[in-house]
C-alpha cells in the first residue's frame, strides 16, 4: 500500500472545556483499509471519528480527506457527502419510512430524481436483506434491521469512506451478527472502513489494522491478530485482558 | 405488512381514532342556548346578533390573518434565535423579550396611536409630504400589534419543539451531506410541527380571545359592536352574556378542532 491516503489526520487536538479529549493524533488510513479502533470509554475514539466529518471542531491540528482540508463550509459539506457515517443509536428519521430514509439526501444532497433514488435504494435495501420492509416506518423494526437501514441510507451516497461509530453497542445480542455481516461483505468489497468497536471477531476477520486509544492519544497499531494476542505495551495488555 | 402496523399500535389508540371526542356536546349545548334565546326572545336577543354579526367577521378575520402571520414570523423568528450568528440571535432575543415584557393592550395602542405620529414626525423631517400625511388604518395596525406580540410567544414555541428532537437527527442529516437549512427543512421541522401542535392550538385560542382588545382602537370587532349595542339600549346583561356565548362558540369549536388535529397526527405513522 504506497499510495496516497485517503485519510490523513495530523497532530489533533481536541478540548472539551478544560478536559482534552485529543492529545495529538497522528493517523493515516488508505483507500481500501480497514481500521478497528478500540479503547476504554472516554479514550477519544468516537470523537476522533467524529473529526473526519467535522461532526466535532477541533482546536489543533490537521484533518486532510480525499485531498480536502476540513476548513471552510463548503469543503465540510463536499467531505460530508463523501464520508458516510453509522452512529451507535442508529439515528433514522423516525417520520420516513424505509424508503424515504435512503432517499431524502440522494434527492436534496445528490439531486437525483424520485424514481432513481428509489432504485438506488431498493437495490441497497436488498443488499442488507430488508427488502420488504420498504415501506414499514423505523419504529417498526428491530434494532437489527434499524442499523442495516442505516448503513443503506449512508451507502445512497456513494462514499468512498464509510465510517462506524459502536455500530453493534446498542444493539441485543442476537441482532449484532446481523450487522457485522453486512459490515464484512462491505469490508470484502473493498470499502474504506473506519470502525470503532470492541468486536475482535470482526477485527480479526476484516480490519487490516487495529488501533488502541487511551487518553486521547494513540498506544498501539498492528494487524488485528498481533495486536490481540501479542500486544507490546503494558496498556494494551491492561485492556484487553478486560475485554477479552 | 398491515398487521404488524396494528401490532405497532399502542393499546387504547383505537379509541381516540374516532372523529368525534367526548366534547362536543358541551359546543352543541352553548349552540343550543344561543339558539333558543334567540327564538324564545327575539326582542332583546335576536336583535344583539343581528347587530354584532359584522363584528362577528372582523373578529374572525382579524384573528386568523394575525395568526397566519404569527405563524410565518415566529417561525423566522425561532430559527434567527436559533442561529449559529451571534448578530441575529441577539436581535431576535431582543424582540423576543421587548414582546414579551409589554402588556399587549398598551402595545396595540402605541401601533395605533403613537406609530402613526412619529411616522408623520418622520415625514415632517423629511419635508416628504405622503408620508406627513400618513393616517394609519385601524385594521392594519391591529393586525400588526397582535402579530408583532403573538409572534414573539409563538417563536418560544417553535423554539421549544426544535429543540425536543434528538440532536442525532441533526448529526444524521449532516452527516449525509445536508446543509443546516435543508436538515431544518426535511428533518427537524417535520418531527417538531408534530411536537408543537396542541401548543400552537391553544395559541389560537388566546389570539381570538385577545382579539377584542383591538376594539378600543377602533376596530368594529365583536366587542366594540356590543358596546355600541349597549350603549344605544341599555341593557347590559343581555348583551354581554350574548357576547359572551358567541365567544364562547368559537373558542370551543376551535379547542375540539385543536384535539382532532392532535389525535389525528398522532395516531399517524408510529
Amino acid at each position: 500500500m504506497k499510495q496516497q491516503p485517503i485519510i490523513h489526520i495530523d497532530n489533533l487536538h481536541k478540548h472539551f472545556g478544560t478536559t482534552a479529549a485529543l492529545n495529538g493524533v497522528d493517523m493515516s488510513v488508505y483507500p481500501g483499509e480497514v481500521v478497528v479502533i478500540i479503547g476504554p470509554s472516554g479514550s477519544g475514539k468516537s470523537t476522533l471519528l467524529r473529526c473526519i466529518n467535522r461532526l466535532e471542531n477541533f482546536e489543533a491540528g490537521s484533518v486532510i480527506v480525499d485531498d480536502i482540508p476540513l476548513t471552510t463550509a463548503e469543503n465540510i459539506n463536499a467531505i460530508r457527502t463523501e464520508v458516510g457515517m453509522v452512529f451507535q443509536s442508529f439515528n433514522l428519521f423516525p417520520h420516513l419510512t424505509v424508503l424515504e430514509n435512503v432517499t431524502v439526501a440522494q434527492k436534496v444532497v445528490r439531486k437525483r430524481s424520485k424514481p432513481e433514488a428509489a432504485d438506488i435504494a431498493t437495490a441497497l435495501l436488498e443488499k442488507v436483506g430488508i427488502p420488504e420492509k420498504a415501506n414499514d416506518y423505523p419504529g417498526q423494526l428491530s434494532g437489527g434491521q434499524q442499523q442495516r437501514v442505516a448503513i443503506a441510507r449512508a451507502l445512497a451516497m456513494n462514499p468512498k469512506i464509510m465510517l462506524f461509530d459502536e455500530p453493534t453497542s446498542a444493539l441485543d445480542p442476537e441482532m449484532i451478527q446481523e450487522v457485522l455481516d453486512v459490515m464484512l461483505q462491505l469490508a470484502h468489497e473493498g470499502m474504506t472502513m473506519v470502525v470503532v468497536s470492541h468486536e475482535m471477531g470482526f477485527a480479526r476477520a476484516a480490519a487490516d489494522r487495529a488501533v488502541l486509544m487511551d487518553e486521547g492519544i494513540i498506544v498501539e497499531e498492528d494487524i488485528p491478530d498481533v495486536l490481540f494476542s501479542h500486544p507490546k505495551k503494558d496498556r494494551t495488555k491492561a485492556f484487553l485482558s478486560k475485554i477479552l | 405488512m398491515q398487521a404488524q402496523k396494528e401490532l405497532g399500535k399502542k393499546p387504547g389508540q383505537n379509541v381516540s381514532d374516532r372523529r368525534v371526542d367526548g366534547w362536543w356536546w358541551l359546543v352543541v349545548t352553548v349552540i343550543g342556548i344561543v339558539i333558543l334565546l334567540a327564538a324564545a326572545h327575539p326582542d332583546p336577543y335576536w336583535r344583539i346578533i343581528r347587530f354584532v354579526s359584522d363584528g362577528v367577521l372582523v373578529t374572525v378575520g382579524v384573528t386568523s390573518t394575525a395568526f397566519i402571520l404569527t405563524l410565518i414570523i415566529g417561525l423566522i423568528t425561532a430559527l434567527g434565535r436559533l442561529s449559529r450568528n451571534k448578530l441575529i440571535r441577539w436581535l431576535t432575543t431582543i424582540y423576543v423579550e421587548v414582546a414579551r415584557g409589554i402588556p399587549l393592550l398598551v402595545q396595540l395602542l402605541f401601533w395605533y396611536f403613537a406609530f402613526p405620529s412619529l411616522i408623520q414626525s418622520f415625514g415632517h423631517w423629511l419635508h416628504y409630504e405622503p408620508l406627513e400625511r400618513y393616517l394609519a388604518n385601524p385594521f392594519a395596525m391591529a393586525i400588526i400589534g397582535l402579530t408583532f406580540c403573538y409572534a414573539a410567544y409563538m417563536s418560544e414555541i417553535y423554539r421549544a419543539g426544535i429543540q425536543s428532537i434528538p440532536k442525532g437527527q441533526n448529526e444524521a442529516a449532516r452527516s449525509l451531506g445536508m446543509s443546516h437549512y435543508q436538515a431544518m427543512r426535511y428533518i427537524i421541522l417535520p418531527q417538531a410541527i408534530k411536537v408543537i401542535l396542541p401548543p400552537v392550538g391553544n395559541e389560537f385560542i388566546s389570539l381570538l380571545k385577545d382579539s377584542s382588545l383591538v376594539s378600543v382602537v377602533s376596530v368594529a370587532d365583536m366587542t366594540r359592536r356590543g358596546r355600541e349595542f349597549m350603549a344605544a339600549n341599555f341593557i347590559p346583561v343581555e348583551t354581554w352574556m350574548m357576547i359572551a356565548l358567541l365567544y364562547l362558540v368559537m373558542t370551543l369549536i376551535s379547542a375540539r378542532v385543536v384535539a382532532w388535529i392532535e389525535r389525528k397526527t398522532q395516531t399517524e405513522e408510529r
